[in-house]
């Protein structure tokens, strides 16, 4: 019960921008950051500054949360959905600069609709 | 004074400043919009340095935690408003602290989520069965010391410390859009809320009296109010920093609590991983400890139960219950898998609407010299108590607002 009753209340204040780029807006800053989060995990990893069940468990729960971000996206076959899926595509020890090439193209959007 | 003495307020500002709503928070407020957002901390600090210290002399002078008072102070209608409120702001709270320990336990183990939070609910229980209260303090305030690696981080990683001295000076940040100046507002209250934590006077108070403070603990009263959340305000804003020093340029907007542990990754590797882990799990599990037993001090000083840690559990059969049911009922909703970020914005929204309420019973008694005789609030006390009474009351009114406006801080 909890489980549905809550996301729908915290979709309460989203939904007041309907649909579009607008409304999608806050799942591209959330996918964009996850997105960065993951290349930086990577990036610390290769560097071998951090435990391999560290690593696991953030890239489950990251690929999780991108997950959400692109299930809550009202136009998902837009610009920033196929970034999101292609985050997504990637393998969990991703280059960070292939992961940083879609976030980078994310935040083009994100800039690009906040500005609008 | 022993130091150890000081464990009390180690533990409610360990627990309550560096909680799982703040290391997401501080985090998040860093990488958005900079060093912008200190003096919100050190604002917050202060209101709640004053209030946890007037709990603290009203429980040694007129012998009586906050809940009492409530009850007294509002009348039995009103005052189940309040307890009914705080109940749902606490078990959300505590819900998402226990949330969150079975993810830092899953970043450390790699054990499945849900049976971590099992576990730790089981662990958590037995941990305040068994333990005086003194040592369930010292266990979870002193070992939650490990997150001091992320002030120690914050040295190592050379900040421009000007800059974070230019952000305990109360500012806007100039050139904002009226879409981020609403993102600000909301993290301005948001921080206000999770800083003045209504569970961490309740936990305050009813620890004094679980302690037998007497009128000679009044400086202890003092010095550890100041102290303890002086040192979890101190985490809150390293914290922030370091996410400002290395989020913010990466575009990282921590969205999950493990984010914050890479802040001590990045200077000193897997051990400063781990150590930050092992602070972030303490600090975490003893505010799951601290909301908890604060929601069954409420329960339980509102009707006049016999209450507290001081006796053995089968000596305040109700009250034992009441805090076991509490776990149970928080780890139900880990359970149905509802998304621990989640729990922590509405934790933070339910609380700062319930704020006002904790805090005027508690002003009105502190300063009324029939009750404190000697100990009332003075001319200080009672401009702070006033000044910071009249602040969350803003912020409980702007909360709604601005959540609703800014999707709960996302823009």
């Amino acid at each position: 019960m909890l489980r549905k009753v809550l996301p729908f209340l915290l979709l309460v204040p989203g939904s007041c921008s309907s649909s579009g780029p607008e409304a999608d807006l806050q799942y591209i800053k959330q996918a964009r950051s996850l997105g960065a989060e993951w290349a930086l995990v990577n990036e610390q990893a290769a560097q071998g500054r951090l435990t391999q069940t560290y690593v696991d468990s953030m890239h489950e729960w990251l690929r999780d949360q991108l997950q959400t971000s692109a299930q809550s996206l009202t136009q998902p076959n837009s610009p920033y959905g196929a970034e999101i899926r292609a985050l997504l595509a990637g393998a969990d020890n991703a280059d960070p600069a292939e992961l940083r090439s879609h976030t980078d193209k994310l935040k083009q959007i994100e800039d690009h609709l906040e500005s609008a | 004074m022993n130091p150890l003495e000081l464990t009390l307020g180690i533990m409610t500002a360990v627990g309550g400043f560096v909680d799982i709503s703040e290391l997401v928070f501080a985090a998040k407020a860093g990488s958005q919009f900079g060093y912008a957002l200190i003096w919100v901390f050190v604002l917050s600090t202060v209101g709640i340095v004053v209030f946890s210290e007037m709990s603290g002399r009203v429980a040694i002078a007129a012998r009586q935690p906050v809940f009492n008072l409530m009850r007294h102070r509002l009348g039995l209608k009103l005052g189940l408003v309040v307890l009914a409120a705080s109940i749902v702001s606490n078990l959300i709270t505590c819900a998402a602290e226990l949330g969150g320990v079975a993810l830092i336990l899953n970043y450390l183990t790699g054990a499945p989520y849900a049976l971590m939070a099992i576990l730790m609910t089981v662990v958590l229980i037995v941990s305040i069965w068994v333990l005086p209260f003194e040592w369930i303090e010292r266990v979870y305030g002193l070992l939650g010391l490990f997150m001091i690696v992320f002030a120690v981080a914050l040295v190592a990683i050379h900040p421009p410390w000007d800059k974070i001295a230019g952000g305990f000076v109360p500012h806007v940040p100039h050139g904002l859009s009226s879409k981020e100046l609403l993102t600000f507002g909301y993290f301005v209250v948001a921080i206000v809320s999770a800083v003045m934590f209504p569970y961490e006077v309740y936990f305050y108070s009813s620890g004094g009296i679980e302690e037998g403070w007497k009128p000679k603990d009044m400086l202890t009263n003092r010095i550890t109010a100041i102290l303890g959340m002086g040192l979890g305000s101190l985490l809150a804003i390293a914290i922030l920093s370091n996410s400002a020093q290395l989020f913010g340029p990466a575009n990282v907007d921590p969205e999950i609590p493990g984010s914050a542990a890479l802040q001590a990754a990045i200077p000193f590797g897997k051990w400063g991983l781990i150590i930050a882990l092992l602070g972030m799990f303490f600090a975490v599990a003893g505010a799951a400890v601290e909301t908890c037993l604060a929601n069954a001090y409420s329960i339980a000083q509102f009707f006049g139960w016999s209450w507290g840690r001081h006796k053995q559990p089968w000596e305040a059969p109700r009250f034992t219950l009441t805090w076991i049911a509490l776990f149970a009922a928080a780890l139900a909703i880990v359970l149905t898998g509802v998304d621990v970020m989640m729990l922590v914005e509405f934790a933070i929204l339910f609380s700062i609407l319930v704020l006002p309420f904790t805090y005027l019973p508690l002003l009105l008694l502190a300063g009324d010299k029939q009750y404190m005789g000697q100990y009332a609030n003075g001319r200080l006390a009672k401009g702070l108590g006033w000044f910071y009474f009249a602040l969350i009351t803003l912020a409980a009114v702007a909360a709604l607002p601005l959540f609703i406006m800014t999707s709960g801080g996302n823009g």
